[in-house]
């Protein structure tokens, strides 16, 4: 098992003065402002890079880039750490120059050209040492230099198998994540989508879900119940309940089977702590708990489970002016001090803010294995897709085709690719088996012979497996009518278990097809305010310049537009309302309509003083501070669409925002001492779920009156109101 | 990563959500006193909104205490008060805090002063929590399918389900299509009506209905006789014809003398339904699925009644057997407390119409008028004044406005408007004192209430409880509220 090294004994390089790297091509010079700055050039233009003003300008930038960057030697790398904001190397940097020293003494010379032709040339072994000896820049710097044959093929070559009850990794291998999410952690859900996609042969990497619930109770209660799934069943796998770290180490201590302890990373110090909540110091320690005390401290060789994916630390706006691929390299540096069984990325996961499209997302997922692979992890991916960004399910599958090509070591797995809390949609377990049949893939080895005894493969003399009579027949651990009823009704979003082949049978796809093409839709259709009738109001348009600037950065949403902005000065109304289209034109259109009437009726029931209702295209959540601020009303309704997931109808959902300024200095100060937050300006109270299915819009339309009036009447909104109107009650 | 996206998500909504959907355990109860036993269970289940139906509901039901099945304690034909209160105090160990539930008494623990005495004791130890409701045929029907069958037949959800919940009084059938009750029936069939000597044929009591049944098959045995096999066949194939005449919904049998007499309340079947699929419940119903599982069961006549014979005759019947060996309901011999339980209680939607919760619980509520959300101004004016007639409390139960093959459409904005200007209107015209209590079927009570006050300025006492489904019965049960939402439960089903 790998040692930790303190962090204080892993030397790294005092970093320079940046400087100024320059590349003529025919006439023109480019010239690139530091190591930063060059990696990020080097790169294909990614949304989160043109956000950040790394990406490459054009064609020839990017190529200029490549050059310096294939010009410059391993030496001067290692030489030049990239440092934080505040000039320092942190943790994260420092971790990644753990490596091969005396490997490294021997190929320091060359550029990074040469070292690409060398891995390009060399075999597997050699490659997979190499990357030992690799820091995390250098990865990155690599990587920008590679084709998309040359992200397959490379590491195709290399293999980083993991043993914790199943050994995944080894050649000819593929192995899945179950990951059953439900949107409440509703065990009979959960139960049912683990036993269907275990039917399918899959979960031979592990059973891990993301709880809605985070609390200790609760990770342990889903950790006990997949325990019991695991045991029953048979299958030999490991558990995970992806909660945080230090939920997960409580619930270890008060006895429940964390068999896999799971982490987010993040590539910069200041989003890891800031932001995730952990030190490396920590993760040290966790690590170590993990081989004294974790239930397969005996049986497995890794303990350790880290998500990352491009963007993260450029979502937080704490990169430290590093492009998204190099963050998620030095994301792997650290990793990699942890040995872990298995690392997951989820590049595509937050949406357009990061990659705009597939092609974004299939360069980006290829990159990912590429730089984790070599720098000596078990690298699993997850290529995902929102509705909001423009990538598709082709896309996904494309990426996953290409990603299994170059020998991923495993995939997610959710029933029918819907994740249903996370409203995003990664592998299904159909998926997962045809990529097995495509590429000749088998599961974990303790898992086969598990799965040909259950009937779910059959394996032939020669070796070959194919699936056998049981493949993806969840009555298979479900035996009775009754149980298999009940816990078929308590999954959403499950039309059906029929199978043609490796896919789902036609009827099943076209159901989910169509569930997403009306969440899609939703997101892309444009605010109609025609459709509102019965009530006049004043149209407006935020600062994004148009849907698609929108949907990628959603501070542009955040304000109105200059002209509409200068056009507006303070009316000192009670209530203005603001109807927006967020993340769903279509749920407003679904909703307004119903709602306002009897949203208006019963304010003016109590003759508060009412702005004209103000329509805006392309806004956000904080679009009602702006024009709070500027119209000075004292609560402002915001109606803006939710993000759409899996589900049809839920598609249709609005949220409504209740914006308190907090005008009165007593209700202020009480506001501050009750957040913490000295200068707090706004109070909030969120009713979600408007739409048929939910909260329908004519009962919605009351509820938010009536909430209002309670918001007025205390000034106070939020948790603070809540507290207060108990407190009013128990009186 | 993925954690990287949950919390850009999810941190602004856990500090401002409100408290609708989190998730909260409430504890239910049940309780059937029978002629010959008692049970009571006790559950506890999530309230909140359904991931799949977005319909306020209870979630992963689970059984915390399942009581024996106790002999029902009499003295003479008397209930034993004290008896009764020691069993109530030993069920009622861990039932503090009930939020919902359900009492049935039956037989001959109904009798007036039984039932009364039963009912004061639950009252003292768990107050208004559930009330007692006293031979209610069609309910126990209802409920032993709900409690038993419900769950099958909505796997099932193309055929028609017929459970048959054979206790030891009276066959309760209910025949269901896709988890909904669509018709029940009582009938004088049951286990006890011969009594013998445990472990013989020696009769000790027989009831009025087994001397009818006696009379019929042409035999004059007494008490103190035993009877010989060919008469106990005799009887068992009578039952038998009883139980494949309910089944098959054949109305000939119960036409004959002896047909009429054993029909409490009778049972149609629902139309082109021939032959359906059939569970049991109750005493024997256990003891049916018991024998085919090959548990032990007693000797003949252990428990001093025909249960056993019964459940054997049936088990070896070719219409009934080829259907016991493919087809397991749950909770075979306590369907109806377990249905008592879990699903005699509708949940309320979490936006009520609710002014004043002191009125509540509201108990014994009689529905004096069932109308449809298009009802013109009389109808309510009418219904209204029924109420204020009434000495005590009275509700309205409304019902969806529906297509034409009776599908429930949604309340548009403007008949719930047009509705609650009625209302105001009819309010303003009679003056009542009492809780006007007005049911919902959608989920719109909020807003009908305030259309209905102008936005709560009307001084009348009303009340709007949502998301109620008609379930024409006659009398209905509002509890506390609890987090907003509060348990509904009827009786005097039709």
């Amino acid at each position: 098992m790998k040692k930790i090294i303190p962090l204080k004994d892993i030397h790294v390089p005092v970093p320079g003065p940046d400087e100024v790297y320059s590349f003529k091509i025919l006439n023109e010079i480019f010239y690139f402002e530091g190591l930063k700055k060059l990696l990020g050039a080097a790169d294909i233009s990614k949304a989160g890079d043109r956000t950040t003003d790394l990406a490459p300008k054009n064609a020839m930038d990017r190529e200029a880039a490549r050059a310096i960057l294939a010009s410059l030697t391993l030496q001067y790398l290692y030489d030049n750490p990239l440092t934080a904001d505040d000039g320092s190397v942190d943790s994260v940097m420092r971790a990644g120059y753990e490596i091969d020293l005396e490997l490294f003494q021997s190929i320091a010379h060359m550029t990074m050209g040469d070292l690409k032709d060398h891995l390009l040339a060399s075999n597997g072994t050699r490659v997979a040492a190499i990357g030992l000896a690799l820091t995390p820049v250098m990865a990155s710097a690599l990587t920008k230099l590679m084709d998309v044959h040359e992200l397959v093929y490379l590491p195709g070559k290399i293999f980083r198998p993991t043993k914790a009850r199943t050994l995944i990794g080894t050649p000819k291998t593929l192995s899945f994540r179950l990951q059953p999410n439900h949107p409440k952690d509703n065990l009979d859900a959960i139960s049912m989508m683990v036993y269907n996609d275990l039917a399918m042969g899959m979960g031979d990497c592990l059973i891990g879900v993301n709880p809605s619930d985070g609390s200790v109770d609760n990770i342990a209660a889903m950790l006990w119940h997949i325990d019991k799934l695991r045991r029953e069943t048979g299958a030999p796998t490991q558990i995970c309940v992806l909660g945080h770290i230090k939920s997960q180490l409580t619930a270890l201590k008060q006895g429940a089977p964390v068999e896999i302890l799971f982490q987010s990373f993040a590539g910069t110090d200041e989003t890891l702590t800031g932001e995730f909540d952990v030190t490396v110091e920590f993760l040290d320690q966790a690590v170590e708990t993990m081989k004294n005390e974790g239930p397969l401290k005996d049986i497995a060789d890794q303990f350790m489970y880290f998500e990352t994916g491009q963007g993260s630390e450029m979502t937080y706006r704490k990169h430290n002016g590093m492009d998204m691929a190099t963050c998620e390299a030095l994301c792997y540096g650290l990793c990699r001090r942890y040995d872990p069984f298995m690392v997951n990325n989820a590049t595509g996961f937050i949406g357009p803010e990061t990659h705009l499209n597939d092609f974004e997302l299939m360069v980006s997922t290829l990159q990912d294995h590429f730089m984790g692979k070599l720098l000596g992890l078990p690298m699993g991916i997850s290529p995902s897709y929102t509705l909001h960004s423009n990538s598709h399910l082709e896309g996904q599958q494309m990426a996953v085709q290409l990603a299994t090509a170059a020998g991923a070591n495993f995939f997610m797995d959710i029933y029918l690719g819907t994740d249903r809390m996370l409203a995003h949609f990664v592998n299904s377990g159909h998926d997962d088996q045809t990529l097995r049949e495509i590429y000749h893939r088998n599961p974990a080895p303790e898992f086969l012979q598990w799965a040909v005894q259950k009937g779910i493969y059959i394996q032939h003399t020669d070796g070959n497996v194919e699936r056998g009579p049981n493949w993806g027949n969840p009555r298979l651990f479900i035996k009775s009518d009754l149980e298999f009823q009940r816990l078929h009704e308590a999954t959403p979003n499950a039309p059906g278990f029929e199978n043609a082949g490796p896919r789902p049978a036609h009827k099943v796809q076209e159901v989910i097809r169509i569930n997403q093409s009306v969440g899609r839709e939703a997101v892309h259709s444009h605010l109609k305010p025609g459709l509102f009738t019965g009530f006049t109001f004043r149209e407006f348009v935020s600062t994004a310049v148009d849907h698609a600037e929108h949907l990628k950065n959603p501070e542009v949403g955040s304000k109105l537009s200059k002209t509409d902005l200068d056009s507006l000065s303070a009316e000192g109304n009670d209530v203005q309302i603001i109807i927006t289209d967020g993340l769903s034109a279509e749920a407003v259109h679904h909703n307004v309509p119903d709602m306002i009437p009897v949203l208006m009726d019963g304010l003016k029931s109590r003759h508060y003083s009412l702005g004209e209702p103000i329509v805006t295209h392309f806004g956000r959540v904080k679009l009602a501070e702006c024009i709070s601020d500027v119209l000075d009303c004292n609560v402002a309704i915001l109606l803006a669409g939710e993000r759409p997931g899996g589900d049809a109808l839920s598609s249709k959902s609005m949220s409504a925002y209740l914006v308190l300024k907090l005008k009165d200095e007593k209700a202020r100060k009480a506001a501050a001492i009750y957040s913490e937050h000295e200068k707090i300006r706004y109070e909030y109270t969120l009713i979600t779920n408007i739409y048929q299915g939910g909260l329908p819009p004519i009962e919605g339309g009351s509820v938010v009156a009536e909430k209002v009036m309670e918001i007025l009447e205390n000034q106070a909104a939020g948790n603070r109101l809540e507290d207060l109107l108990k407190a009013q009650k128990s009186v | 990563m993925i954690a990287v996206a949950l919390k850009l998500f999810k941190v602004m909504y856990r500090h401002m959500k409100n408290s609708q959907n989190i998730k909260e355990q409430v504890k239910m109860i049940g309780m059937d006193f029978g002629s010959t036993t008692s049970s009571a269970m006790i559950a506890v289940a999530g309230v909140g909104m359904n991931s799949v139906t977005g319909r306020m509901a209870f979630s992963a039901p689970e059984i915390v205490y399942r009581s024996n099945v106790e002999f029902t304690p009499f003295r003479g034909a008397e209930i034993d008060a004290s008896a009764i209160a020691e069993l109530l105090d030993t069920w009622l160990e861990k039932g503090d805090n009930i939020f919902s539930g359900g009492v049935i008494i039956t037989g001959l623990a109904a009798l007036q002063q039984n039932s009364v005495h039963i009912a004061a004791l639950i009252k003292e130890r768990i107050g208004q929590a559930v009330i007692a409701t006293v031979d209610d045929p069609n309910l126990e029907s209802w409920l032993a399918f709900m409690g038993c069958a419900a769950l099958l037949s909505r796997h099932f959800k193309n055929e028609t389900l017929v459970n048959l919940d054979i206790g030891g009084g009276t066959t309760n059938p209910a025949a269901g299509q896709n988890g909904q009750v669509k018709t029940t029936g009582c009938f004088y069939i049951g286990a006890r009506h011969f009594q013998f000597e445990p472990g013989t044929y020696r009769l000790i009591n027989i009831s009025e209905y087994g001397y009818s049944m006696l009379s019929h098959i042409g035999v004059t045995n007494e008490i103190g006789d035993t009877l010989g096999v060919d008469i106990l066949n005799k009887i068992l194939d009578l039952y038998i014809e009883a139980l494949k005449a309910i089944a098959r919904g054949s109305l000939a049998f119960f036409e004959s003398d002896i047909g009429q007499r054993l029909c409490q309340t009778s049972f149609i079947l629902p139309p082109n339904v021939d032959s359906p699929l059939i569970t049991f419940s109750g005493g024997v119903g256990e003891l049916i699925y018991k024998i085919t599982e090959n548990e032990p069961i007693p000797s003949t006549t252990f428990y001093g009644d025909l249960g056993i014979d019964l459940a054997k005759r049936i088990i070896s019947d070719p219409f009934f057997s080829k259907q016991i060996t493919t087809i397991r309901p749950e909770n075979m011999g306590r369907a109806t407390v377990y249905g008592l339980t879990l699903h005699n209680t509708e949940i309320s939607g979490a936006t009520l119409f609710l002014p004043d919760t002191s009125a509540l619980p509201l108990n014994d509520v009689p529905i004096v008028a069932r109308l449809s959300m298009s009802c013109d101004l009389s109808d309510l004016l009418n219904s209204i004044s029924v109420v204020a007639q009434r000495s005590g409390k009275a509700c309205i139960q409304m019902l969806p406005v529906t297509d034409s093959e009776g599908g429930a459409l949604p309340a548009s904005l403007q008949q719930i408007k047009t509705l609650g200007d009625r209302i105001n209107q009819a309010l303003a015209t009679l003056t009542i004192d009492l809780p006007l209590v007005i049911l919902v079927p959608g989920n719109f009570g909020k807003a009908l209430g305030n259309y209905a006050t102008d936005w709560g300025k009307s001084s009348a006492k009303l009340m709007i409880i949502d998301e109620i489904p008609d379930r024409n019965a006659q009398f209905v049960n509002i509890g506390s509220p609890y987090r907003g939402v509060v348990p509904v439960s009827f009786y005097g089903i039709y």
